[in-house]
């Protein structure tokens, strides 16, 4: 058999890993895939976690040691998070607009709405709690954990992640204005890891196939198992909820962002969008952005062509603070819950659903599921019951996925962005 | 503008911050915009501190004794450093019991004052007794025992384990020591790159010391002073009596016991000694912390008192958790000035059990802020004093552990500059200039 590429066989992977899933929840095979399948999926994810610490690390100092000067990182460093900002406020309005138009909340009858309030009740008590330990810091509180009290406490834990970013800048910083020689053997250290770990991210996509089709089947037996009714019914009540997310999303990838990669970058977009599949799938089969960070950033370097200090600074930076399409969930769902209980809101409210969105996006790190409390206090701000979260919770996972994937595609438009700025400035045109 | 020393800024920051502390209370300006957007410069600023703390620790040691170069050289130096940190431990402590027996401040405290008091601190009390509970259940050589990691990794990620740490540190530099220099040298490159590095960031750091210690210093007077002062009237002059009592034994060990040493055992002036570390005095004095410290310790040292790198990088971490000076004294006299309080009557037996203990428990405690409290109830409860008593002393221990810190690394640099004036490390210490 001739070998088929890598994004092929995943392709494969994810369609045997549905069709599975579906013959198993139809035919009671749920036990067995729990017990015997799902497992796969946890390792590959776990392979992938596991090189994520590290690999920022590297690629972050590595990145700036191979800047030549200070004052490159700042206009890197200041670009990126404009554009970063920039997109994240296009996204959050896009969601805006989509649920202003459709209205799902609306749509909802007054009976389920009460019946999601009791089902969910107890998930919904642990989130409000956690909002309000949010609520009770400081306004500068994200600054304060911005920086870690300990580097190696901080590397421990995946959610720590900027902190580790935080002190891998300075670190590197601290490299470019030491002399040369002396950091001769830090550099090369450096340089050997990332090395080491793209080579390992490497062997781990091997795996991506069998991982994905696991992923899959266990999510699906997972959502569906027990009672498939349930589910339908849910999608039911809630789908055009969901709708109106997929839909903000799908505009936001197939109008937005062609818009600016073609204004902004020498890609054409579908070209773009094809070296980044193997980068998708995972964020649709993980949705995690950091899970999928190793292969984002090897599609970048490899497909993409990045140059190594670029994509090294921005997408693990991307990976924390750049989340369009957790903007638009966020903007959707608040006003959602909103419409479903009734309230009306007016345009102050409207800048408000904007502003947090893009703040919370932008990432209360310390709080695990930072989105959904943020959501909450969101929620606060224009005066709507914190229990509407249950109506969202409900259907939370299967959109998780997919926003995931405008998240890591998001970063990437924002990489190329940058590179080809940077590009431009390396060779000045020749009118100049 | 001209160029300010960075000492200089760091005094203005403090000064500014105690103005801007005082007009805040007088003129009732909203404590929550202090505690809000003030107060975080300082954590900022203490954190980044900490952030670097271990990597130093790491990077410092190990380069430190791989660069010794001599095994036999390392344990007469370490040796000698273990026993001279030992003695002003014994010293300082013995000063503080002399000064709070003669002055007895506790006995100032009216009863009932004291059953208010104790009934405010109660949880912050209850708490720290936890964990003392937790510690004292080990043998005599539980320190001992607990000075060797079981995994490196998680000692690394805990601040309060920087003692194992430091063990780690010196053993791998040892091992280097060991094994041919072909083999070993990218490993010691590796770290020679690492501390410089380090070393970098502390400069960037130092840079918003002066914010922070600003933020440090009027956010803790906003929040002292957050009730209302007439009733604390009577407890703030027992409490008075009690700080001045920890300020004067102090006082002493910096005007009489470090100048003595420093006289017999090293060329240098004391006055030159006193002027060379006083940014880190300052720093020491607002962040409370002698590992935050080490850092502009060991440059101060280095630079200023020509101390050999060999010695500052052996000695002052090894310091910074060992050798607590300052704590030691505190502690004997909060001890016995909670037991007069209580009206306690402690026998010369009890006392010299103080000494020993707060001798032992200042090897136990890391150098973070706050660890001084948890050993000072091991302290209380190996003579017997009830432990609840500790409720006391927790208004002025945020004082009195940032003049005690300050103590702490004076120490640590006097005991460095004769440790290096002995084995002949002490390089020009005629040219020093302020």
């Amino acid at each position: 058999m001739k070998k088929a590429p890598l994004h092929v066989l995943i392709i494969l992977g994810m369609i045997i890993g549905t069709l599975w899933g579906i013959l198993a929840s139809h035919f009671g095979w749920v036990q067995f895939t729990i017990n015997w399948i799902k497992p796969f999926g946890s390792i590959f994810i776990n392979l992938l976690k596991l090189v994520a610490v590290p690999l920022v690390i590297v690629t972050i100092v590595g990145g700036i040691t191979s800047l030549s000067d200070t004052t490159k990182l700042t206009r890197i460093g200041s670009k990126t998070l404009g554009w970063f900002v920039a997109i994240s406020v296009i996204s959050s309005t896009i969601g805006l607009i989509f649920v202003l138009v459709v209205a799902p909340g609306k749509l909802l009858p007054e009976s389920k709405r009460d019946e999601l309030k009791v089902q969910y009740a107890d998930d919904v008590s642990v989130r409000v709690s956690a909002a309000n330990e949010v609520k009770n810091n400081g306004p500068l509180r994200i600054l304060e954990d911005l920086v870690p009290g300990n580097i190696f406490y901080a590397a421990q834990d995946n959610r720590n992640m900027l902190q580790v970013i935080f002190f891998s800048v300075l670190f590197g910083i601290g490299i470019v204005l030491s002399p040369k020689d002396k950091t001769a053997g830090l550099r090369s250290f450096f340089l050997g890891v990332n090395e080491a770990m793209l080579k390992m991210v490497h062997v781990i996509m091997k795996f991506a196939p069998i991982g994905v089709m696991a992923l899959i089947a266990g999510l699906l037996v997972d959502l569906a198992g027990d009672s498939p009714r349930e589910a339908i019914d849910l999608l039911k009540v809630l789908g055009v909820f969901a709708l109106t997310v997929i839909a903000a999303i799908i505009f936001l990838m197939f109008v937005v962002y062609p818009i600016i990669i073609s204004r902004f970058t020498n890609f054409k977009y579908f070209d773009f969008l094809r070296k980044l599949l193997p980068a998708e799938i995972l964020a649709f089969s993980t949705s995690s952005s950091a899970a999928t960070l190793p292969v984002t950033l090897d599609c970048a370097e490899r497909n993409l062509k990045l140059s190594n200090e670029v994509s090294g600074f921005v997408l693990p930076l991307g990976i924390t603070i750049n989340m369009h399409g957790t903007c638009i969930h966020q903007a959707i769902s608040a006003v959602f819950i909103a419409q479903a209980f009734g309230h009306d809101l007016g345009m102050t409210e409207y800048l408000i659903v904007i502003f947090t969105c893009v703040l919370s996006s932008m990432g209360a790190p310390a709080v695990p599921g930072a989105g959904i409390v943020m959501l909450l206090i969101v929620l606060g701000s224009l005066g709507v019951e914190p229990e509407g979260l249950a109506l969202i919770l409900a259907i939370d996972r299967p959109l998780d996925m997919i926003r995931t994937i405008p998240n890591v595609v998001g970063d990437a438009v924002v990489a190329a962005i940058i590179d080809k700025s940077e590009k431009a400035r390396a060779i000045p045109p020749p009118n100049v | 503008m001209k160029k300010m020393p960075l000492h200089t800024k760091i005094l203005i920051g403090l000064v500014l911050g105690l103005v801007f502390g005082i007009c805040s209370i007088q003129f009732g300006w909203s404590a929550e915009f202090t505690v809000n957007y003030i107060k975080p410069i300082g954590t900022i600023f203490v954190k980044s501190l900490k952030m670097i703390a271990v990597p130093l620790i790491l990077a410092s040691l190990i380069i430190g004794v791989a660069n010794i170069g001599d095994i036999s050289k390392l344990s007469r130096m370490g040796g000698k450093t273990l026993m001279i940190f030992l003695l002003t431990t014994v010293i300082s402590t013995t000063v503080g019991l002399v000064l709070v027996n003669t002055f007895q401040p506790g006995k100032q405290l009216p009863q009932e004052t004291r059953e208010n008091l104790m009934s405010l601190y109660n949880s912050t009390a209850a708490d720290k007794a936890d964990v003392a509970a937790g510690i004292k259940s080990g043998t005599p050589l539980q320190p001992l025992i607990d000075i060797v990691p079981e995994n490196i990794v998680q000692a690394a990620t805990d601040n309060s384990a920087m003692l194992q740490v430091v063990f780690f540190a010196i053993i791998v530099g040892i091992a280097l020591l060991q094994i041919p220099k072909e083999k070993g040298k990218y490993v010691v490159g590796f770290f020679d790159g690492l501390n410089d590095v380090v070393i970098k960031l502390v400069e960037y750091i130092m840079v918003i010391a002066p914010y922070g210690v600003f933020a440090l210093i009027a956010s803790l007077i906003v929040e002292i002073a957050g009730d209302d002062p007439q009733k604390a009237f009577e407890l703030l002059t027992a409490l008075l009596w009690y700080s001045l009592t920890v300020i004067g034994g102090l006082l002493i060990m910096m005007t009489i016991v470090y100048p003595l040493m420093l006289r017999f055992f090293s060329k240098i002036k004391y006055v030159n000694f006193f002027r060379a570390m006083r940014p880190a005095m300052l720093l020491g004095f607002s962040t409370s912390s002698s590992s935050a410290t080490l850092p502009v310790t060991m440059e101060r040292v280095e630079k200023k008192l020509g101390v050999s790198e060999e010695v500052s990088s052996f000695v002052l971490p090894l310091g910074a958790t060992i050798n607590m000076n300052g704590t030691s004294l505190y502690q004997g006299v909060a001890a016995v000035f909670i037991a007069q309080a209580l009206g306690l009557d402690l026998s010369i037996g009890s006392q010299i059990m103080i000494v020993l203990t707060a001798t032992l428990a200042a090897v136990g405690s890391a150098g973070v802020p706050g660890a001084g409290m948890v050993m000072l109830v091991i302290v209380l409860e190996s003579v017997g004093i009830p432990t609840a008593g500790i409720a006391l002393i927790v208004a002025p221990d945020r004082i009195l552990d940032m003049v005690r810190t300050m103590v702490n690394l004076t120490g640590d640099a006097a005991v460095t500059v004769v440790v290096a004036s002995t084995e002949g490390e002490l390089t020009h210490p005629e040219d020093i200039e302020g």
